[in-house]
């Protein structure tokens, strides 16, 4: 088990370094930020000032050292952009796009899961015909449109929910949230729910195609056949079974909405890491994406771990080894 | 129908909720940009002055259209070809209570070099050799040369107290702890990319604001900025999109405020002996670079449907331009004639020019810097070819385009230029002059253009103290300049603000600023 965790934590170290490596290359390729940023009234000479000044005259290796260097010192470095430390930026926005990523994934689950189970249970019910084209919507219409389509209806036209942007946070045990107050909720609810519209149809589908098989397998007729009610056979048994791919999904669905939850962030005007790091790609402020994207990158190993440990307790015959 | 009805009723609704009075208190603002810090030395950024400009007042001030006028000095005079004196208002208190002395500006002046960021404020402070504080309300600027423009420098001069100190960062501004001007709003809280909250100064020197609380609320996408006003989160929007302006024409419920902004798109045809991007006849490359023909540069012109840009590329917010700055500002001469759209004359000048066939021409564009810059770049490749040339028009991202413009790689582009100083040698200065960074100028000279007779006229200017000669030499300039198509300018672009209906007074400005101490509630 600890051999595990530390050939996971050594590939992630691998991964980072990768991933630093294509950030500094990519930005290089694009060409100087500098030319990106400064005001057209310059003059050259301010212009060389700081292209020294950012340390951007040096070759690219020597600048990609000088980060190393400093990452070894703890020191991820600072937005060119606001000037302040980058992982401040990043963690300060980063509990908004949580909070929404978390309530998005709640109501994906609560929805799509029991939907799915009942779309296989009975899947030539008018309802699980019903279920089944709703969840075909839910990955194939854009987030943007839909999330638009919200705003229409229930800010501009119903005017029960506001338009976008974060609520009023309250202090909930040690951290700050906005879910902790009604305000808050009422500005979470319409993007958490747009954002949970692929994933819930994932699910939906997901959970379907295994509940059919399932329900055909020996082990249910077994049970059948023992006379158990199909309740008990559902839910202690074949939910049990079909919950490896959908841990699975989950699991990957969660790091990628966490990371990528920016079409949503920018509809609902959600302060959130999303809109952040895509204007700092815009500015091309590097230390911000170098410094995000080493967040995504642990965040993934960090999930893709737990779903292991998931895996585990799921089924018996799955064993942790050390380096796999 | 439907939609009205329910919208009076939400009304209705929300003016019940919200106890009377308070409404006429706050505004909050929705807008598409903000700032990147509190410091207002950090950055050059139009949306950082804008927001910074509730809380610190600047030197000189400018009205809605650019000129000059006073801020927190009342008066300025040359007293010899390299020293300025500016004359202090008294009377001004900073947000702590303490008074504004000429210390203050000195300490800011020699704060800009120590902090500012990668869009550097020094370009404000370039001409300042020595300052120098004769008594509490004087203050003596001497410059490096003549620097006849050092007042339109200092309408970006912010102020903050010379107590700041030289080690105060962006930290220390954005908690609010230095964040002490002199403005007509206190600074309440800021959030990168989130809210700005300010509240009146009961202590302001110019007039007082009616509002006691402003919240500018940074809306980057355009749709959710517009949903925002509609369901009533905000009281007002900037940077209306095109489409939505459209269909708020026939919404009486809401109200659009129109104006020219300082931003024109310009054609920079590259003039140098060997074009970046060949340019071919017949898939050959031709011998020489057609663009430093001037008949040419004239027939591109000359096949510019300017009305058809506005009227339908544009969806009507544009104004035809004939020269790089709109009219009214300092150097815009009123004898370049209104530009004109004739196709059979650009067609003979290109066959007079030896291209009867036209060519195959590269032109290269940003695509999200400005409302309508990939549109516009369309449209144009399209009136060209009707003149018989092949336009591989490019939109690019301006992530892209800049650094790649600056390495001078693109044989033709279009990109706009903001006039932000209200005054040509800003303009002309840095775009049609010689490239010469000994000098200073030239330093968006991307297509090589080089004239003598302008650099002449342009330079005497730059060296002239006194402001009517100074002009006439700048009108000089423009027109050696616009006659000899060193840059094509096209459209002049426009800035649509909204609000809802009756609600709110509100002079849109040129420099696109949305100030809240100049808007007030309608009666």
């Amino acid at each position: 088990m600890f051999g595990y965790l530390i050939g996971r934590l050594a590939q992630a170290v691998v991964v980072v370094f990768v991933m630093s490596i294509i950030v500094f290359v990519g930005v290089y390729a694009i060409g100087n930020p500098i030319d990106v940023m400064i005001d057209p009234g310059a003059t050259a000479e301010i212009r060389e000032n700081l292209i020294r000044q950012y340390g951007l005259d040096q070759p690219l290796w020597q600048q990609y050292f000088t980060f190393i260097a400093n990452v070894a010192q703890g020191d991820l470095g600072r937005s060119m952009v606001y000037n302040t430390s980058v992982t401040g930026l990043v963690f300060s926005r980063f509990p908004a796009t949580v909070e929404l990523v978390l309530v998005s994934v709640f109501i994906a689950t609560i929805i799509g899961i029991p939907a799915g189970l009942w779309a296989g249970y009975r899947p030539n019910s008018i309802g699980a015909k019903l279920i089944m084209a709703l969840s075909v919507l839910g990955f194939s219409v854009p987030t943007f449109w839909i999330g638009m389509l919200l705003i229409m209806a229930f800010a501009v036209e119903l005017g029960w929910l506001p338009s976008g942007g974060r609520g009023e946070v309250a202090q909930f045990l040690w951290f700050k949230t906005s879910l902790a107050t009604s305000d808050g909720w009422a500005h979470v609810i319409m993007p958490a729910l747009n954002l949970s519209l692929f994933k819930m149809g994932l699910l939906i589908r997901l959970t379907r195609a295994g509940m059919v098989e399932a329900m055909g397998a020996e082990y249910v007729r077994f049970a059948r056949a023992q006379g158990l009610p199909d309740r008990q056979i559902v839910f202690s048994h074949v939910l049990r079974n079909i919950s490896i791919p959908v841990v699975t999904v989950f699991g990957l669905e969660l790091g990628s909405t966490l990371a990528f939850a920016v079409v949503t962030e920018t509809v609902f005007n959600w302060p959130g890491v999303g809109k952040l790091i895509i204007d700092s790609i815009m500015q091309l402020d590097r230390p911000v994406m170098v410094a995000y994207l080493v967040l995504v990158v642990m965040l993934f190993v960090i999930i893709n771990l737990v779903v292991d440990l998931i895996y585990a307790r799921l089924d018996p015959r799955v064993r942790l080894k050390g380096g796999s | 129908m439907f939609r009205n009805t329910l919208k009076s009723g939400i009304a209705a609704l929300a003016l019940m909720a919200v106890a009377p009075g308070a409404m006429a208190q706050e505004l909050t603002i929705g807008l598409r940009a903000g700032p990147d810090s509190i410091d207002p030395h950090w950055s050059t950024l139009g949306s950082q002055a804008e927001a910074l400009r509730h809380v610190f007042d600047t030197l000189v001030d400018v009205d809605e259209k650019l000129q000059l006028k006073p801020g927190l000095a009342v008066s300025w005079e040359p007293i010899d070809d390299t020293t300025w004196e500016f004359k202090m208002r008294e009377g001004v208190k900073f947000h702590d209570g303490s008074d504004f002395t000429a210390e203050d500006v000195k300490f800011s002046i020699e704060r800009i070099p120590e902090v500012t960021g990668p869009m550097p404020m020094t370009l404000y402070t370039k001409y300042v050799d020595s300052v120098e504080v004769v008594d509490d309300y004087t203050l003596r600027v001497k410059t490096k040369g003549m620097a006849p423009s050092l007042p339109n420098d200092f309408t970006r001069l912010f102020v903050v107290p010379s107590e700041t100190g030289m080690e105060a960062r962006n930290e220390e501004f954005n908690s609010g702890e230095k964040a002490i001007g002199t403005g007509p709003f206190k600074f309440v809280s800021w959030e990168p990319k989130g809210d700005m909250v300010v509240e009146r100064f009961d202590g302001y020197w110019g007039e007082k604001p009616v509002w006691e609380k402003v919240i500018r609320r940074e809306i980057p996408d355009d749709a959710a900025r517009v949903a925002a006003l509609k369901s009533g989160q905000v009281d007002l929007i900037n940077y209306v999109p095109a489409t939505d302006y459209l269909s708020m024409q026939n919404d009486s419920s809401l109200e659009t405020f129109v104006s020219d902004s300082v931003y024109i798109l310009n054609i920079a045809p590259s003039v140098k002996d060997e074009e970046p991007q060949p340019i071919k006849v017949n898939g050959q490359e031709v011998d020489g670079n057609p663009l430093q023909d001037l008949r040419v540069r004239k027939a591109l012109d000359l096949a510019i449907n300017r009305d058809v840009l506005v009227n339908i590329v544009l969806e009507g917010l544009g104004t035809p331009a004939n020269q790089l700055m709109p009219e009214g500002f300092f150097g815009y001469s009123d004898n370049i004639p209104a530009p004109e759209y004739d196709i059979e004359q650009a067609k003979a000048l290109l066959a007079e020019a030896g291209y009867p066939d036209g060519f195959e021409i590269d032109f290269t564009c940003t695509n999200n810097r400005v409302p309508g810059d990939a549109v516009v770049c369309e449209a144009l490749a399209q009136m060209w070819s009707r003149a018989g040339l092949k336009v591989n028009a490019q939109a690019l991202n301006g992530t892209v385009y800049f650094p790649a413009a600056a390495r001078e790689e693109y044989t033709m582009t279009m990109s706009a230029w903001g006039t932000l100083t209200g005054e040509a040698a800003y303009t002309y200065g840095a775009l049609v002059h010689t490239k010469d960074p000994e000098k200073g100028f030239g330093n968006f000279n991307r297509s090589g253009y080089s004239n003598p007779e302008f650099d002449k006229v342009f330079g005497e200017g730059a060296q002239t103290l006194e402001p009517e000669a100074r002009k006439k030499l700048y009108e000089q300039a423009s027109e050696i300049a616009m006659e000899d198509r060193a840059l094509i300018p096209t459209v002049i672009l426009q800035t649509v603000w909204a609000a809802d209906a009756d609600t709110l007074d509100f002079v849109p400005r040129i420099d696109q600023e949305t100030r809240a101490y100049a808007i007030t509630p309608q009666e």
